[in-house]
């Protein structure tokens, strides 16, 4: 899309500015940086106006205006997304849905709170936790990654193991289609007439419209939680855990590895009391009744010793817990203090191949001369490969990039898929034909005009570019103009 | 329907596979007789036979088990029945990675059978497991009682194949629990009652059997006693895996008892301490609520609970299932029978009281032959759950009854969405035309 002309722009802008506020548009090339990328700062592309409307009606005007000028645009939340899906288009509209922030109701009785899209995900679990509720669906980025994000991405976390990712909670969404209509899709009950289009929103990563409001199922805060650390000289013992937790009928809260080059990195920045000569460590949560906790956790801590264990233990209290899971859920940070930069991978196997598919990802990173750190959610065999690498070296961020393709083709090669939290975005449209046919796609496509039809909005998101084999994978990084200026950095 | 194309479905499936004329008794609709109906054994047979169907411009009625045959409108033109009874194949499962691959006609009942060997099961207990098939349960977005704790299809499935009216063979999500990659298509083809595509295959979440499992009942003199009790039960620490809650009538047929104003029927699963601890905590709590009796029921109660109200009524004349707000569940019970007795109907109520999903069957009182209409009854059922942000879906009716209330809620504005996608999906409207919301 070619930029706009000088005038064009100005009139627009004004035009934007009668529907938000004049504090609400963002034109000034050094603001609108700030959104030329999401949590994937390879890939930038740099708008022409960001936007914070406060009402549907406000995103459905703005909306409106950008079909009449014809004018793509991409709704935005946090912009931790971490394969590009909010991606601007270049020289469109940014709807930053950051100043719909609010909690509109809670009703504990039916267990559903209605939520605005910019709202941050733990804000909503902290707003029902005093009366004893919580929103299940917890990424690792959840202290900073809004809930209409998650509902782009069909966002996970640890704890979906057992309860599901963000579409097994929700209900219902108001949304601004990308005409600029206000439709509502579900509702407050648990069935709607006609086809699930909640669960086919829920998802489309930004692709079928913007959601303004939305109606989520809040549960009751488990009576009791316990979680279990068990330490693994060699990698293969803890994958093998993982099946004999599932081969004894248990299905915990969650179940997460952690390798060593991670526990190295987590103890380093936050000592968190992971043992650092340890291969491999796996966090076991079950939450539930106290009553039979006892039983259940003497079940996963005998499958972890009969797969080899050296070392299984319980935290004792809960600030313990909280210090594991600290280390979890910080992991990426603290790859930042050992590796200037990381790619963070994505990818789903079947269980059962975990053992096979972690070596092959170790040798494949290894080939490409670089460095794997391995922290996943192994009770659903979504595994995360980052990939530590230092974008200053010539060549070495296309090594990053064959390495990671190399991942996807392994997952789908085993039964897997692409993506199993993070999204296609722009960063994995390309590998779509790794595990979908061209009648697959071409499916999804009309699905897309159904809801889409001009294409507008978050255009060039999950379907294939038609760039042969050689081309696939995102463009290579390469320093942006205020970088080497040396008036910003990448983190 | 012409004869070049009855010789084309016999030399595709083979002739012993295409029903005509007497041997189509099972799959007459509403008086509505279909043309043929056609039992393919493979994917590309289902392509073949839809493609010979599109080409003549032939409604196609895809067909599992034939229970929920009646639901929706019947197709105005006479057509093909599509019969996946002979795809049965379990096609794969890895019981490590708590999946399994099936092929659509595989009944619930068989599929459980093939798991338990292997201590595994499927979630979803909906009515009529024995014929039900995998891909009509999909297509109907069936469940039952335990769908509580455990979800719907939509909580279940996660990959699935059709073949589209066109004839391609389409696979969407996966085979993995967990996937993000492209649009979620087996959402769309729950609940979408065969109107987008033919389900072929589904690939489907498994869990291990619990080690033990109980289904508990309580008495109640009054309704509105029972729904103060789920209530309770529902903000206090125990998980069940199944609500329900029945009025007395419904609880007759059960076999609760006679004459009781409600039954409140609540199951556990887990760990043997598990169950006996709920067990005794849930007696404690209906009891402090006015419930008498808490006692264990057979584990044949299950299959009973779900069609407890149509069971009740014994001839129905028609059959409405509600979703509301759990919280309007006993009112919405309450209001609905006072409103049909009051024009000389009976009625029985059932419902999966935590989350909302009501089912009400009704038939004239055998005192008053001439009743009032039937439809104005149901439409002021409708409106009694509209009134409290519910819908409500005449689940089942004659032709006559489904002329003058409508089956499916307007689904409003999102209805044109499903109209365009229905367009991009079966652009020659030869799917199971004009049975579905908005038209479709």
């Amino acid at each position: 899309m070619a930029a706009l002309a000088e005038f064009r722009k100005a009139s627009l802008r004004r035009e934007l500015e009668s529907i938000v506020g004049a504090s609400a548009v963002l034109t000034d090339p050094d603001e609108l940086l700030a959104y030329e990328s999401d949590g994937l700062t390879m890939l930038r592309a740099l708008a022409d106006f960001v936007v914070f409307p406060t009402s549907a009606e406000h995103v459905s005007a703005v909306v409106r205006l950008a079909n009449r000028e014809g004018v793509p645009f991409v709704a935005r939340g946090a912009g931790t997304g971490l394969s590009g899906g909010c991606l601007p288009a270049e020289g469109g509209i940014v709807v930053s849905l950051m100043r719909m922030n609010r909690v509109l109701e809670v009703d504990y009785e039916n267990q559903i709170a209605v939520v605005e899209p910019g709202l941050v995900n733990l804000h909503l679990s902290w707003a029902v936790g005093r009366r004893g509720y919580y929103y299940a669906p917890d990424p690792s980025s959840q202290q900073a990654c809004t809930v209409g994000g998650n509902i782009a991405n069909n966002s996970g976390g640890p704890h979906t193991l057992k309860y599901g990712v963000t579409t097994n909670h929700v209900l219902g969404l108001e949304v601004v289609m990308p005409d600029g209509e206000i439709v509502w899709l579900g509702g407050r009950t648990r069935a709607s007439a006609g086809y699930d289009l909640v669960g086919v929103f829920v998802g489309s990563e930004g692709t079928f419209g913007v959601a303004t409001k939305i109606v989520v199922r809040i549960l009751k805060k488990p009576q009791a939680v316990k979680t279990v650390l068990a330490v693994f000289d060699e990698i293969d013992q803890a994958s093998a855990a993982v099946s004999a937790i599932i081969a004894r009928g248990l299905v915990p809260a969650a179940v997460e590895m952690i390798d060593q080059l991670t526990i190295q990195a987590v103890e380093d920045a936050f000592d968190c009391g992971y043992p650092r000569d340890a291969a491999a460590a796996l966090l076991v949560e079950l939450d539930g009744l106290t009553v039979g906790m006892e039983a259940q956790a003497e079940r996963i801590v005998q499958a972890c010793r009969d797969s080899g264990a050296r070392e299984v233990r319980t935290a004792r209290d809960e600030a313990e817990r909280q210090l594991l899971w600290k280390g979890r859920k910080s992991a990426f940070g603290a790859y930042g203090r050992i590796s200037p930069a990381y790619m963070v991978m994505d990818g789903v196997i079947p269980r059962t191949k975990l053992p096979y598919v972690l070596r092959r990802v170790n040798d494949i990173v290894a080939a490409h001369g670089l460095r794997v750190g391995n922290v996943f959610h192994a009770g659903d065999g979504n595994l995360h490969p980052n990939i530590l690498y230092d974008p200053r070296r010539a060549g070495e961020e296309a090594r990053v990039l064959a390495a990671g393709a190399a991942i996807m083709r392994l997952c789908a090669e085993v039964g897997g898929s692409i993506s199993g939290e993070h999204g296609i975005g722009l960063e994995k449209a390309d590998f779509m034909p790794f595990i979908f046919s061209p009648d697959d796609l071409a499916l999804m496509q009309r699905l897309k005009n159904a809801f889409n039809s001009s294409g507008l909005c978050n255009p060039g998101k999950i379907f294939p570019t038609s760039k042969s084999c050689a081309e696939v994978g995102p463009a290579a990084y390469r320093p942006h103009a205020i970088e080497e200026k040396g008036l910003a950095q990448r983190f | 329907m012409p004869d070049a194309l009855l010789d084309g479905l016999r030399g595709l499936v083979g002739p012993a596979n295409v029903l005509t004329g007497i041997e189509l008794g099972p799959y007459v609709i509403e008086g509505r007789t279909p043309d043929a109906a056609v039992f393919p054994r493979s994917v590309a047979e289902v392509v073949g036979v839809l493609a010979l169907a599109t080409e003549a411009e032939l409604p196609v009625v895809p067909w599992g088990g034939g229970t929920a045959a009646a639901v929706g409108l019947p197709a105005a033109r006479a057509g093909i029945v599509l019969g996946l009874s002979r795809m049965t194949r379990l096609v794969e499962h890895e019981p490590g990675d708590l999946t399994a691959t099936v092929e659509a006609g595989v009944t619930v009942a068989g599929l459980q059978s093939a798991l338990r060997a292997r201590g595994q099961w499927l979630s979803l207990d909906p009515p009529d497991a024995e014929r039900a098939t995998v891909g009509g349960v999909v297509a109907a977005d069936a469940s039952g009682p335990r769908r509580h704790l455990y979800g719907t299809p939509r909580d279940l499935l996660i990959g699935v194949t059709v073949v589209t009216a066109e004839g391609a063979v389409v696979r969407g999500g996966g085979k993995v629990v967990k996937n993000v990659a492209g649009y979620d298509l087996p959402k769309l083809f729950i609940g979408s009652y065969g109107t987008l595509g033919v389900v072929v295959e589904a690939t489907v979440k498994l869990r291990p059997l619990p080690d033990a499992e109980r289904l508990v009942c309580a008495s109640f003199d009054r309704l509105k006693d029972a729904g103060d009790a789920v209530r309770a039960l529902m903000s206090s620490d125990l998980v069940p895996n199944a609500v329900e809650l029945l009025d007395g009538a419904a609880a007759a047929a059960l076999g609760a008892g006679a004459g009781l104003g409600a039954a409140l029927v609540v199951g556990f699963d887990g760990l043997d301490e598990q169950v006996v601890w709920q067990c005794d905590e849930l007696a404690r709590l209906v009891t402090s609520l006015g419930g008498r009796d808490p006692r264990a029921l057979p584990p044949e109660a299950w299959a009973r609970l779900a069609p407890a109200a149509r069971a009740a009524v014994g001839q129905p004349v028609a059959v409405m299932s509600f979703a509301l707000l759990p919280t309007q569940v006993t009112e919405t019970m309450e209001q609905g029978a006072n409103a049909a007795r009051a024009r000389g109907f009976h009625t029985a109520w059932a419902a999966h009281a935590s989350v909302g999903v009501v089912s009400a069957a009704i038939a004239p009182e055998p005192a008053r032959p001439e009743p009032a209409p039937l439809a104005a009854v149901l439409a002021e059922w409708r409106e009694m759950a509209h009134a409290g942000g519910g819908r409500a879906t005449l689940e089942w009716a004659p032709l006559a009854v489904k002329a003058q209330v409508p089956v499916w809620d307007d689904p409003g504005a999102a209805g044109r969405i499903m109209q365009r996608i229905k367009r991009e999906f079966d652009p020659r409207n030869v799917l199971n035309p004009g049975r579905f919301v908005a038209g479709i």
